[in-house]
């Protein structure tokens, strides 16, 4: 599956997004290291239309200091999606991306169908920690990593500049009030192995969300998508067409006829 | 010291050595029930003579042992046993539905007012045969299996498991375990990888069907990998299974197990993955033992002479005096709190009254340091 590169004026950005398949759409926001894909958005991209953005201010866009908080980055791409002509559609959200994710889900909850957050960083426990630790801190098995380059030293920190402008506190009142109010079904997962986002705070997000499923994925750290693509592509899929009904499984179970 | 009592369950009548699966051909339903009731009772007199642990197992298709699911036979137990914990060496949970076994622990933990120890076992290879898996796929599916059981023992909120060889969409158990923040876990140390995984998650360390020099190795092992992840394993936290045989005098202990000396190996490998070698080879070219897998293979045939026994911490057998001293020196040279104690005799009169002899003139002698 090749994704093809397009941009969108919106908000007055210009935003870059990634875009392959056909089916139901899938938005997707990264994660506070930038847009890069993974296995997981080409295996996602088998069964929907995946738009991945590049939220304005990332990557090689221009500096971005007209966005004042998530709620304002989210307003944005939303507003991206609807130039698309996307009417209803999903969204997944990585880190980072899962905060404004839920941003954007507060937003436009009569759009969105379903919300599938990986390792949100919308509820934290502690400061990012410095970019070389980090770095080792995102996945249980960098050996996954299909051709993977690491970001030079200068957009780093033109990106930690910006997230760390926007983030927000570690707990978000503002944020969490809205939460209880969100109807749209949502997905949350978290790895077993993740030291930035420790799958405990899962049971935060099942306690504050009315319609939340919390599923914790084995052997993955913060980057589900590259330590784990294959199962995190299968269980968003089944999600994402099924809501909370995905706890029937529906594959047979028959050996032989 | 600590000791558990532990039995294997048998059916007591002496079947011929015929392989692994054991055919049924000269079953009696009696005698498995005499078998049964006969544990009952030994694990409810292990219990007024004082032992700290009582202590069943999982082994399938075999006369060697009629508790192929170890947890209905604790929740039997549980009835007659007060005070000493109940202890499963173990669920062999990679061939297992891992949700299931953290629902029947914590059903047991409810049973017996917190009193259980929660093993997990990897089972011989022979196993894997029972219920159709992969012995390849054995510590694989151990190391997901525990987390997830343990996740499921501890998470308050409904969850759904994304594993490797396990999905589960949504698991929230009831009941819940008594003990907090869950029932002590041991597991195996005895090859390598098991040793350093339970150094890696903190759990204790049990040592069976060896010889004191192999498990010696297992315990530098798994001290030295529990130093690196910051932490020291305590003498509680260590377990040795022995046979062992107590008469009035030394004479007399050996006179009447000397019919046994002659059996080879241990008598559990004997009939279980020994029993079956084609099936054994097969697990062992999937690649079941791992790192050292003649060192694991040869633990089944250790055996020997009762000296030979004895020398190598197989056996413990004479009078009080020298089976005490038999057990200072195992918890002496490797560090370990628990004695699990297999009473094996020629005959259930003899079984009962080592066993007597053992928790009157040992036992209390055992916990002085």
């Amino acid at each position: 599956m090749s994704f093809i590169e397009r941009h969108v004026a919106a908000d007055g950005f210009d935003i870059r997004y990634l875009e392959a398949g056909d089916g139901p759409p899938l938005v997707c926001f990264h994660g506070a290291g930038g847009l890069r894909l993974s296995r997981a958005h080409e295996l996602l991209a088998e069964h929907h239309r995946v738009i991945a953005f590049e939220a304005p201010g990332f990557g090689d866009s221009e500096v971005n200091d007209r966005s004042n908080s998530m709620s304002d980055l989210a307003g944005s791409l939303l507003e991206a999606i609807g130039a698309l002509g996307v009417d209803r559609f999903a969204v997944w959200g990585q880190s980072f991306g899962g905060k404004l994710a839920l941003w954007a889900a507060i937003a436009a909850a009569d759009r969105l169908d379903a919300l599938v957050l990986t390792a949100p960083a919308a509820i934290r426990e502690g400061e990012l920690p410095p970019p070389e630790e980090l770095a080792t801190m995102l996945h249980a098995h960098p050996e996954r990593r299909p051709n993977y380059m690491p970001i030079s030293p200068e957009l780093d920190a033109k990106q930690r500049e910006l997230v760390g402008r926007l983030i927000g506190p570690p707990r978000d009142t503002e944020l969490e009030d809205a939460m209880r109010d969100l109807q749209v079904p949502t997905l949350v997962l978290f790895g077993t192995e993740d030291r930035l986002t420790p799958p405990e705070l899962g049971r935060i997000y099942r306690e504050l969300l009315p319609n939340c499923q919390f599923v914790i994925v084995y052997d993955a750290a913060h980057a589900i998508y590259d330590d784990r693509p294959e199962a995190l592509a299968a269980i968003v899929t089944d999600f994402v067409e099924h809501h909370e009904q995905f706890v029937v499984r529906r594959e047979s179970g028959l050996l032989y006829p | 010291m600590k000791a558990a009592l532990f039995s294997i369950v048998p059916y007591q009548r002496r079947q011929d050595a015929r392989g692994w699966p054991a055919p049924v051909d000269a079953y009696s339903s009696d005698v498995a029930q005499t078998s049964m009731a006969a544990a009952l009772d030994q694990f409810e007199l292990a219990d007024e003579l004082g032992f700290d642990w009582v202590t069943v197992a999982e082994h399938h298709y075999s006369p060697m042992s009629l508790t192929p699911n170890p947890m209905v036979m604790a929740a039997a137990v549980a009835q007659r046993v007060k005070h000493a914990r109940i202890a499963l060496l173990g669920s062999n949970i990679p061939i297992q539905n891992p949700v299931r076994v953290a629902e029947e622990f914590a059903m047991l933990d409810t049973l017996s007012g917190g009193r259980v120890v929660a093993g997990m076992l990897r089972g011989t290879s022979n196993e894997y045969v029972t219920y159709g898996v992969n012995p390849a796929e054995s510590r694989e599916r151990f190391t997901e299996a525990l987390d997830l059981i343990v996740r499921a023992w501890t998470e308050p909120q409904p969850f759904g498991w994304l594993g490797r060889y396990y999905e589960y969409r949504t698991i929230s158990i009831w009941p819940r375990p008594v003990q907090t923040p869950h029932p002590p876990i041991f597991m195996s140390i005895s090859s390598p990888e098991a040793a350093e995984l339970a150094a890696a998650r903190r759990i204790s360390g049990g040592l069976a069907v060896t010889t004191l020099d192999r498990a010696r190795e297992s315990v530098r092992v798994y001290r030295e990998a529990a130093r690196e992840h910051g932490w020291e394993p305590s003498g509680d936290q260590l377990l040795y299974r022995i046979a062992v045989h107590v008469a009035e005098s030394d004479d007399q202990a050996r006179e009447e197990w000397a019919p046994l000396a002659s059996a080879h190996g241990h008598a559990g490998g004997l009939r279980l993955s020994a029993a079956n070698p084609g099936v054994d080879e097969a697990a062992a070219g999937a690649g079941y033992y791992g790192r050292d897998a003649a060192r694991q293979r040869s633990r089944l045939h250790a055996g020997g002479d009762i000296d030979e026994r004895v020398e190598t911490g197989q056996l413990m057998i004479g009078s009080p005096d020298t089976v005490l001293a038999q057990a200072k020196r195992i918890g002496r040279e490797l560090g370990v709190g628990i004695l699990e104690l297999a009473f094996v005799a020629p005959r259930p009169e003899l079984s009962r009254r080592s066993l007597e002899l053992f928790g009157t003139e040992v036992l209390p002698r055992m916990r002085e340091r």
